[in-house]
């Protein structure tokens, strides 16, 4: 199992459309990805979209990460790049 | 799984709390934001007054009714100010003062001083106590967010678990269309009250529902108020599972298996889940069969001593 922190830097956090392109790109993975928001106790499935929103994780919040799997190294870069990158709005 | 450290604000509490307390702040306005609640317990100040203040828990609530008063106000007023202030103040997260009795001066100089909210309630004691203990015995419950749907069926919470793409959703759809509802899909809030877990909606994604293929669908829109239900207690968990995960299937129906939440155990069945299975009947099956053990009735249990009767290992 793989585990590492992110933090959301696009304006305009997590939205509805960013959200979307976690799931689709987590989707496309076998292994499990969890995100965790810590400061209210909201655990997410990325593959699931009604569960990511519920994150409603602004600009500025930390999310951990879990990948388990088969794949997990490259669902784990894939994420990390994915925030890392800003959903390509930076 | 980790779960927020419930704690609450006096200002919080005092905004929030039932409005048949109509709490209103005497003194202490200062501590309103940084002092808090930890604890549903209350405690009376009782004892603490006379001299025996080690009892005094940080995060409680303290209540001042008529006993303290009276005790009080018998003072003279040097000593009623050496009893307040060996209440450690700084410590007490604040006072509530029952029945809308007046403080003694010395206690609002005091609380003011020290930034120590002093409320007030025109409840008296039981009742406030009452008020103030279910209040916050529901709002510092820990809580977490999960994964899962939760469906209201014959009665109960099920819980139903799995990884995303097995089908949670289809399932609660089927169910609904069987005359089920749904309280939440995708995601779940679950507070420990008391023994018992309640699971409920985060308020975002009430009402919707996500399938592949369809998108986000309105439950309440397309099937009506009888499809959906605001929270309920958790009473048992179905998890779904590949087929191919299955190291090995309880073919007789005896293991139980149970789920932990906030160290409360409810019972768990695992489905395999593979094509040609229709999970809403699973599912639908393993509830009754659950009601049914709650009521003293095992199946496999039975056939198993009907079974040992006949080969005389009885």
């Amino acid at each position: 199992m793989l585990r590492g922190e992110v933090t959301i830097i696009n304006r305009l956090g997590l939205h509805a459309r960013a959200a979307a392109q976690l799931v689709r790109l987590s989707s496309g993975f076998k292994s499990r990805i969890l995100l965790h928001r810590k400061d209210n106790a909201v655990v997410a499935d990325a593959k699931s979209i009604l569960s990511v929103l519920t994150l409603a994780a602004a600009q500025g919040s930390v999310l951990e990460i879990e990948v388990e799997g088969a794949d997990e190294q490259a669902a784990f870069d894939a994420v990390l790049e994915i925030f890392g990158d800003g959903f390509g709005e930076l | 799984m980790q779960s927020k450290t419930p704690n609450i604000s006096i200002a919080a509490f005092v905004e929030k709390s039932p409005p048949e307390l109509q709490i209103e702040v005497l003194a202490g306005n200062a501590g309103l934001d940084d002092r808090f609640i930890n604890s549903a317990r209350i405690q009376k100040l009782g004892l603490a007054l006379a001299g025996f203040a080690h009892y005094i828990h940080k995060g409680r609530i303290q209540i001042v009714g008529q006993s303290e008063i009276w005790y009080l106000s018998q003072l003279e007023s040097e000593k009623r100010t050496e009893a307040i202030q060996n209440l450690d103040l700084d410590k007490v997260s604040c006072i509530l003062i029952t029945k809308g009795l007046d403080p003694v001066p010395e206690l609002t100089r005091l609380a003011e001083d020290k930034g120590l909210p002093l409320l007030r309630t025109n409840m008296i004691s039981s009742g406030a106590i009452n008020q103030v203990s279910v209040f916050l015995q529901e709002i510092l419950a820990p809580q977490i967010t999960l994964h899962g749907v939760l469906m209201g069926m014959f009665g109960i919470g099920v819980l139903i678990l799995g990884d995303s793409g097995i089908g949670k959703s289809e399932c609660a759809l089927d169910l609904i269309t069987r005359g089920h509802y749904l309280i939440a899909d995708d995601s779940v809030t679950i507070k420990k009250v008391g023994d018992k877990l309640e699971g409920k909606s985060p308020e975002l994604i009430q009402d919707y529902l996500e399938i592949h293929g369809l998108g986000i669908i309105n439950i309440r829109e397309l099937f009506g108020v009888s499809a959906i239900g605001k929270g309920s207690q958790i009473e048992i968990c179905i998890e779904l599972k590949n087929w191919k995960e299955f190291e090995e299937i309880d073919r007789l129906g005896l293991k139980m298996h149970e789920e932990e939440i906030f160290g409360l155990k409810i019972p768990k069945f695992v489905l395999p889940v593979s094509s040609g299975r229709n999970l809403s009947t699973l599912v639908e099956t393993a509830v009754r069969i659950h009601l049914l053990r709650e009521a003293g009735f095992d199946a496999a249990r039975s056939l198993i001593e009907k079974h040992q009767l006949l080969v005389g290992g009885l």
